[in-house]
């Protein structure tokens, strides 16, 4: 059991959108806990409602179409659920930090790196702007960016992907967040620097202590990254688990088929096909009756297309979505 | 930067030479254009043959294009046809500041009115303001000038009055006759009672097409990923909206503004001829209605050129304000 | 296993996006855009005004009655919007003035865009020297202003309705070319067309079979846009004298007369005026709901 303080802890978060073609259930009903410190993978296809649980937590959910529907999240003991937009937005960028995929367009194209991060900082802090722009440098120093002070004033076209990423990196841990939410930071990185940035992460990590909530698809990452992982399926967590056990001895069916789909080097070589999950993530407008994993399990019965599966403790810290998970 | 400049600058040459002689070209497709002056007895036939020998219509073509071509350089524009005894380039000095000052208000009355609704509309967008906002843009794109200017008349001129019985604006003309040597103070009132209507006029359609101009790169802007990034960082929307948002937004719609600039000059023609304002545009329909090919030629010529002057400083605008194109 | 994603849907629910074929989106999402449908009823009427209108209503648009009782009747059982300065109904000369608006402004839009997209396709596969040239050109006509150039080819070319239609053209083919270019060129890059190239299609095929249909979404919004402005364009040029010529209504040389009697019966000057500015707002609502429904996220 986890003995750090809880900092955040979502209870049955949902989150809809409403569009002109329909009702989406983007996350329909996901607990997730974060301890002080602690890195938390959250892991899972597009469309699985991973990236909106993140927004949802602060509460930049775009409101034609989306709302947040239901449920509570927890932060350090409060609801940020029920607070004013003013009381959010000093949260945001400095409590609770969020860096996103595209480093290539989530900086300002007109604005100068420096500007950008020190509007972080004295958005947050009483410091003047002298103080601000030696605090950047700091920053730019730490996540690793070669001569900082020039690098001030350069803008973000004149920056590769990877430095445009550390930016994105200083300029959310600027004000020593509490939490760093990590969307698909790495995804459309090259693998080479892709291992830079999480190097840099987990070294940040030790080095500031924040929790970290890293939100991706790919298993490796959080293999390499995180303590505690969730596996989303069509907008609910259908597994919860230390890493070692999500690895070693995987309960539901998804997850299951998700490590069966990683091609291995130290397999004996075979002729056999990699082994693919059937079919495809469900259309969230017609989301399956009862466990809506049930067309593509191949452990699929009656009660699996006619009841919804709840959450259970299968052992002390292991959560599992299923009505026959399998035995490890 | 400069290389850039330099290169447009040359690039503007072929240009200004292929309007010259298309210009030219059209005007030469009249038979005859003394036509008209033959048939007036108080010009002497003398003077017909000066004429012609001076605008080298006794010679073939290509031939008559480098003569005129070169008196147009030295400044000799030639005689007016419209009003015998002049030269063509007094009449034109006279008629373009009266346009000048007209299309000048109108362009910042317009661009006063229009840049901000738009600015509202996209940051409302889908309200009722937005609604109302784009309707009245397409009341004012789709509504023609001259019946607009006309309905104008007939509601201030002819059903308003004023208690001494007089139109409540004139329907007219530039300044009361008689107050052409006041003083300043009382030319500009009574020069505003003449420029209320054509400004109102020209400013409606102008104000429709800005504000959608406005609004739609303000949205185009407001869902970059910047955006987000700045509300992750806990940035007001007010401040989002107006240094994150408009700086962007802007940049287009400042090439926009340059491009339109040449309108000044231009003027619109039939909203001068039915207000009866002596300006440039009235004044080159008015040349070729009654043949007066010399002046129409320099009008359109003038106009022309300024266009693609204005191109060019569009050019260097979008790349100076823009630190994509400036530091690359 | 099968698929078995089971139905959730219940009787008379609405269908999601899943359901529709490409065409039925985009009319679906068309008759969603209210202004695009108020556009529409617009346009419907006009056109049932201007081509149903003389069955219901018999006069000749150019009998005259002669003297002076004939003439500015004010709206009554004879003449339904009154006559004009030379007595004749003006209900029937807006019937068929419009026709000749319509007419007009329908022909040169879809000339110019024509003309346009043939010089934007051209323009843009080629691409070197042939689009330099082309460009240059484009460029040039588009920095000469519209208007005065307008009249005076007009004066040039004599007054007529073929004459305004070809100088409407003229004038109205650079925005296609434009657009058409910019189409073709991030069209060319996209792996159809190298495939297209593989397996040996001409330049021809490939422009026409390949890249235009493509353009053609675009194109069409231009056109119904081109519309209203070739109308106002047509109404412009009657205005100044040129264009359509008397005893012929147009809706533009209507206006044109009734402006002399701005004072007398101004009435006049209301009707054909009412009717361009419905027919151009009409038009620009369709085009640009039509612009939405066919791609919500394209900036045109």
């Amino acid at each position: 059991m986890d003995n750090r303080e809880v900092l955040v802890d979502i209870k049955n978060l949902r989150t809809f959108f409403y569009t002109e073609d329909g009702v989406v259930p983007a996350v329909d009903g996901i607990d997730l806990t974060i301890h002080r410190g602690e890195v938390v993978g959250l892991v899972g296809e597009s469309g699985c409602g991973k990236s909106v649980t993140a927004l949802s937590i602060i509460r930049l959910i775009p409101n034609p179409p989306g709302k947040i529907i239901g449920g509570e999240i927890f932060f350090h003991g409060e609801d940020l659920l029920k607070k004013h937009e003013e009381d959010m937005r000093m949260i945001r960028g400095d409590k609770i930090s969020m860096i996103f995929q595209e480093p290539m367009t989530s900086l300002n194209p007109v604005y100068t790196i420096g500007d950008q991060i020190s509007e972080a900082i004295t958005l947050h802090q009483k410091i003047d702007d002298v103080e601000a722009k030696k605090r950047t440098i700091e920053m730019l120093h730490l996540v690793g960016i070669p001569e900082p002070e020039r690098r001030f004033s350069q803008y973000p076209h004149e920056m590769s992907g990877g430095m445009r990423q550390r930016v994105m990196i200083a300029m959310a841990l600027s004000s020593n967040p509490d939490l760093l939410i990590s969307d698909e930071a790495t995804t459309a990185l090259d693998v080479t620097i892709q291992a830079q940035i999480l190097d840099l992460m987990r070294g940040l990590q030790k080095k500031l202590g924040m929790a970290i909530l890293i939100i991706t698809h790919n298993l490796a990452v959080v293999a390499e990254m995180a303590e505690t992982i969730a596996i989303a399926y069509a907008g609910k967590i259908v597994e919860n688990a230390s890493a070692k056990e999500i690895f070693k001895s995987p309960r539901h069916p998804y997850t299951y088929g998700l490590l069966q789909s990683i091609p291995k080097f130290t397999e004996k070589k075979t002729n056999e096909p990699l082994p693919a999950i059937e079919g495809m993530v469900p259309s969230p407008y017609h989301m399956p009756k009862g466990c809506r994993f049930n067309p593509r399990c191949p452990f699929a019965t009656e009660k699996c297309r006619e009841e919804e599966p709840e959450i259970v403790e299968l052992t002390p810290g292991h959560l599992v979505r299923c009505f026959h998970p399998i035995e490890p | 930067m400069r290389d850039y400049i330099i290169r447009r600058v040359l690039g503007m040459i072929p240009l200004i030479l292929i309007v010259m002689i298309v210009s030219f070209g059209i005007f030469s497709l009249v038979p005859n254009p003394f036509a008209a002056l033959m048939e007036n007895p108080r010009i002497k036939k003398a003077d017909i043959q000066r004429l012609i020998k001076a605008w080298g219509f006794d010679l073939p073509w290509h031939l008559r294009f480098f003569k005129w071509f070169s008196g147009v350089i030295r400044g000799d524009w030639g005689p007016s046809l419209l009003y015998p005894g002049s030269l063509a380039r007094d009449i034109i000095s006279r008629a373009l500041p009266v346009t000048v000052r007209v299309m000048g208000i109108e362009f910042l009355v317009s661009l006063a009115i229009a840049l901000p609704i738009g600015i509202i509309s996209a940051v409302k967008q889908y309200s009722m303001t937005d609604y109302v906002v784009t309707v009245i843009s397409f009341l004012g794109m789709s509504m023609p000038t001259f019946w607009f200017g006309l309905l104008m008349m007939m509601l201030f001129s002819v059903i308003l009055k004023r208690p001494s019985g007089m139109p409540l604006l004139p329907a007219g003309g530039i300044i009361t006759p008689g107050l052409e040597e006041a003083p300043f103070w009382a030319k500009l009132g009574d020069r505003a009672q003449y420029l209320v209507m054509p400004v109102l006029v020209l400013a409606f359609s102008s104000v429709g097409s800005w504000a959608r101009y406005m609004r739609s790169s303000m949205l185009e802007v407001i869902r970059q990923d910047y955006i987000r990034t700045a509300r992750a960082k806990g940035v007001s929307e007010r401040r989002v909206v107006n240094k994150h948002a408009l700086r962007n937004a802007m940049i287009p719609i400042v090439t926009l503004v340059a491009l339109s600039m040449p309108g000044i000059v231009g003027g619109a023609a039939i909203t001068e001829t039915i207000f009866n304002i002596p300006g440039m545009g009235r004044l080159i329909i008015a040349a070729e209605i009654k043949a007066d090919y010399p002046t129409a030629m320099i009008g359109l010529m003038l106009i022309s050129i300024l266009v693609i002057a204005f191109n060019l400083v569009a050019d260097i605008v979008y790349a100076w304000v823009d630190p994509r194109i400036k530091y690359s | 296993m099968a698929e078995k994603v089971i139905e959730t849907k219940k009787k008379g629910q609405r269908k999601s996006s899943d359901d529709y074929t490409y065409l039925g989106m985009v009319f679906h999402r068309l008759t969603r855009h209210k202004l695009a449908m108020v556009g529409a009823f617009m346009l419907i009427f006009i056109l049932l005004f201007v081509f149903a209108g003389p069955l219901i209503w018999r006069a000749d648009p150019n009998q005259q009655i002669e003297g002076l009782d004939g003439m500015f009747n004010v709206p009554s059982r004879a003449h339904p919007l009154g006559t004009d300065d030379y007595g004749r109904d003006v209900l029937a000369r807006m019937f068929f003035g419009g026709r000749i608006s319509l007419f007009i402004g329908f022909i040169s839009a879809i000339s110019a865009t024509l003309v346009g997209a043939l010089v934007g396709l051209v323009a843009g596969y080629y691409g070197g020297w042939a689009d330099d040239l082309l460009m240059r050109f484009t460029d040039a006509m588009l920095s000469i202003p519209t208007f005065p150039l307008l009249i005076a080819l007009a004066s040039v070319l004599g007054k007529g309705v073929w004459q305004i239609i070809l100088v409407i053209v003229i004038f109205g083919w650079m925005v296609d070319a434009r657009l058409v270019r910019g189409l073709v060129l991030s069209l060319k890059e996209q792996e159809y067309v190298e495939a297209a190239h593989a397996i040996g299609a001409s330049a021809n095929r490939i422009m026409w079979r390949h890249l235009f249909p493509n353009t053609l979404a675009v194109l069409i919004v231009s056109t119904t846009i081109g519309i209203g402005g070739a109308i106002i364009y047509e109404a412009s040029i009657s205005f100044l004298g040129f264009g359509v010529q008397a005893p012929f209504a147009s809706w533009g040389n209507m206006l044109q007369n009734a402006q002399q009697f701005i004072w007398n019966s101004p009435r006049l000057i209301i009707y054909p005026g009412l009717a361009i500015f419905m027919t151009v707002l009409g038009f620009n609502f369709f085009g640009d709901g039509l612009r939405d429904a066919i791609d919500p996220k394209l900036k045109l």
